[in-house]
């Protein structure tokens, strides 16, 4: 059991930056969670404070029922992975890993086991005597992990692992970390700025800006249904266009989205949910995903600026009279001409479209005022 | 297997051979002409004042009287006959031991001192009082060597602070600069306290550029403060602390004359005649004897030097450091 409870946590800086306000969060055993944000959004702080490495200037933090706001960090039975890896460069692989068990005064032949057990887990064992000069980013990457799994941490703590890697080796430790996950079986806190790394390793998601945690959620929540602009804005690749100066419209008992003169009746639930929620006309901004467009008929309108053809799919950079819409069409699907210069019609389907308040930037069927007084974000819950 | 002798020896044969044929001189003097410009000045002022002078030891080897030219008709050269004169003096082995024993104490107690300290300042939870700390430190490498005798005078002096304090509590006065056992603790304390903040200078820079995610690292491996001083600080100035280990044992014998001459009295001339301040008397006090004086001085420096390859070669045997 190994639970990571934190209620309305908060850090000042020096009396003066408030680097993280009130975060209010509850990791179940076993989870993966992700922190994800812009950087400077106070990811790594609310780490580092559980991790013990940043006091904590209020709220409680508990770790196994136990709270430990004031315990050090090495009693706190954590282990983190840093982005620079901070190895200790004059040891070898072999004492790298040793150290901590070697502090805690652990009998030699129970460190040898253990060293040599991870290191075989993760592939290292061929560069034990080594000095991580002499290694790799991907193998340093790998000796810092390992670090960490020979204490068999309660919660394993990463900081953005893999950012100092190039792209490919990012996707590769990307799916050893998931591989890694299901054999060590035990909590983790992963930090990254890059939606991607979160939507496919976390079984939760924190989206974080300024400080603030926006929403909580599995990736398909906070894909399917992003609480505000920020979070449908930062999650999805590419980004979710959004059409301002929209309309909700409730005629003869039903919703309709207006987008640029075009009425579209929207979907059932949506409809019902509305409903619930006793919506009523206003102003919005309607948000439509890339991947939701589809091109060739339709009332609305855009001439092509970029197109690029990425194989299964086309990348296309339109132009309406005011919105700069991006759209991504799979191959198969294409039956109009998308080269570059030439008007196209798309649309979309209805119950795929964001409504965000225009004043609050709220959605306003996702957005849930309680939780988020709570200032824990997540969406609402129908129950239909 | 004869293939691949055969591999073998053609590689060899390409090997490019390392000689620079006179275009690509010349072309290398044009690449770097601004840079070579940039260094010219400071090359001349050490030719000037570092090499040039070095041709004065030639008078070691003359019978030399003061006005003589170095190199004329009538130089007459005698061999190694000035070094014979000083092995044979009777005040050697006296100015070898007392030379010795003041460079070796003061280096066993000299050399550590900073790196503690650096460590000490660095592991400091407040940072700005180490930052105070360590301005104070600096504060007596700056006072000149008159002025630091001058206040062991009236520290230690027959009527200065110590000996009042003693002398109110109805002890005896004592004349420490008249004792031979006084000499070498207050040389060597006093110039270490003046010394041992400056000198940490060059450890707190290299401890700066300790990257602090290591120091967490270390915390969360549950190391104590000692524990990360050890496994994380001290290894990342090694390499600083060889290269001023080298430095300070090739020039361990080289003990200035200045400051043990003002300390010096007919009282602890035993133990204050180093062999720096012997050069100095023999030749330019009294009856002035420069080619004895050069030839002690010549011998002294020639000890200094096979040190430093003694240490140079020992580090870059047993670490990865060395001078060159
Ligand atoms: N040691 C510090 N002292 C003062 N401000 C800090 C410190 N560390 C971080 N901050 C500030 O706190 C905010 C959050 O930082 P951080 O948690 O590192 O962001 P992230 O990891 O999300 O990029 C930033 O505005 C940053 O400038
Ligand atoms: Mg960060």
């Amino acid at each position: 059991m190994s639970e990571v409870v934190m209620k309305g946590l908060k850090k000042v800086y020096d009396n003066k930056v408030t680097a993280v306000h009130d975060v209010n969060l509850e990791i179940k055993d076993k989870e993966f969670i992700v922190l994800v944000g812009p950087s400077g959004c106070g990811k790594s702080t609310t780490l580092r404070m559980v991790a013990g490495l940043e006091e904590i200037s209020d709220g409680e933090l508990y770790i196994d029922g136990k709270l430990v706001n004031d315990v050090a960090p090495k009693d706190r039975d954590i282990a983190m992975v840093f982005q620079n890896y901070a190895l200790y460069p004059h040891k070898t692989v072999y004492d790298n890993l040793a150290f901590a068990l070697k502090l805690r005064k652990e009998p030699k032949d129970v460190i040898d086991k253990k060293v040599r057990e991870v290191a075989e887990i993760l592939d290292i064992t061929q560069y034990l005597k080594r000095k991580p000069k002499a290694l790799s980013g991907g193998q340093r990457q790998r000796v810092a992990i390992g670090r960490a799994m020979v204490r068999d941490p309660k919660v394993f703590l990463m900081d953005e692992p893999l950012s100092n890697l190039d792209a490919k080796l990012r996707n590769q430790m990307r799916a050893e970390i998931i591989k890694l996950r299901s054999r060590i079986n035990t909590t983790f806190m992963y930090v990254t700025h890059d939606q991607t790394e979160a939507m496919t390793l976390g079984d939760r998601i924190v989206i974080m800006k300024d400080g603030y945690v926006n929403q909580i959620g599995t990736p398909q929540e906070v894909f399917n249904k992003p609480v505000n602009l920020f979070v449908a804005g930062f999650i999805g690749m590419p980004v979710m266009n959004f059409f301002d100066n929209c309309k909700l419209l409730l005629e003869d008992g039903k919703y309709y989205a207006e987008i640029r003169g075009v009425k579209f009746l929207l979907g059932d639930f949506q409809q019902k949910a509305l409903k619930q929620i006793n919506a009523k006309s206003c102003d919005i901004v309607a948000g439509i995903r890339p991947q939701h467009v589809t091109v060739g008929e339709g009332e609305l309108s855009a001439k092509i600026e970029v197109s690029e053809m990425m194989g299964s799919e086309y990348n296309i950079h339109a132009r309406t009279d005011k919105d700069e819409v991006v759209m991504l069409i799979p191959t198969v699907d294409l039956t109009t001409d998308v080269s570059m210069g030439k008007t196209i019609n798309f649309t979309t389907r209805p119950h795929l479209i964001q409504l965000f308040d225009r004043e609050t930037g709220n959605n306003i069927i996702w957005y849930d005022a309680e939780s988020a007084a709570n200032n824990a974000p997540v969406c609402k819950r129908y129950d239909f | 297997m004869e293939a691949n002798a055969k591999r073998l020896s053609l590689k060899k044969e390409r090997a490019p051979k390392k000689k620079m044929t006179k275009e690509k001189r010349v072309r290398y003097f044009k690449d770097n002409s601004p840079y070579l410009l940039m260094v010219l000045p400071a090359v001349l002022v050490v030719f000037l004042f570092n090499y040039l002078p070095i041709y004065g030891v030639l008078i070691a080897f003359q019978d030399f009287m003061p006005g003589d030219k170095i190199l004329s008709d009538s130089t007459i050269w005698v061999g190694f006959q000035n070094f014979e004169r000083f092995f044979s003096d009777p005040q050697f082995w006296p100015l070898m031991k007392n030379t010795f024993l003041i460079c070796i104490i003061g280096f066993v107690i000299g050399f550590p001192l900073p790196i503690i300290v650096s460590l000490m300042l660095n592991a400091m939870k407040g940072k700005k009082t180490a930052k105070v700390l360590q301005t104070i430190f600096n504060g007596p490498h700056f006072i000149s060597l008159v002025v630091l005798v001058g206040m062991l005078t009236l520290f230690f002096g027959r009527y200065g602070l110590v000996n009042n304090i003693a002398a109110h509590f109805g002890g005896e006065r004592y004349s420490y600069f008249l004792e031979s056992s006084a000499f070498r603790p207050m040389y060597i304390l006093s110039s270490n306290w003046q010394d041992f903040g400056w000198s940490a200078i060059i450890y707190i820079a290299a401890l700066s550029n300790v990257d602090p995610q290591q120091h967490e690292a270390a915390i969360l491996d549950g190391a104590t403060r000692f524990q990360r001083v050890m496994h994380v600080d001290l290894p990342a100035i090694m390499p600083m602390v060889s290269v001023m280990l080298i430095m300070s044992i090739g020039g361990l014998m080289g003990v200035g004359y200045e400051k043990a001459l003002l300390m010096q009295t007919d009282g602890n001339l035993a133990v204050s005649e180093l062999i720096s301040t012997y050069v100095y008397k023999r030749g330019l006090t009294g009856v002035p004897d420069q080619a004895y004086a050069t030839a002690i001085g010549l011998f002294n420096s020639i000890i200094n030097v096979v040190l430093l390859i003694i240490a140079n070669t020992t580090s870059k045997k047993f670490s990865e450091n060395s001078l060159w």
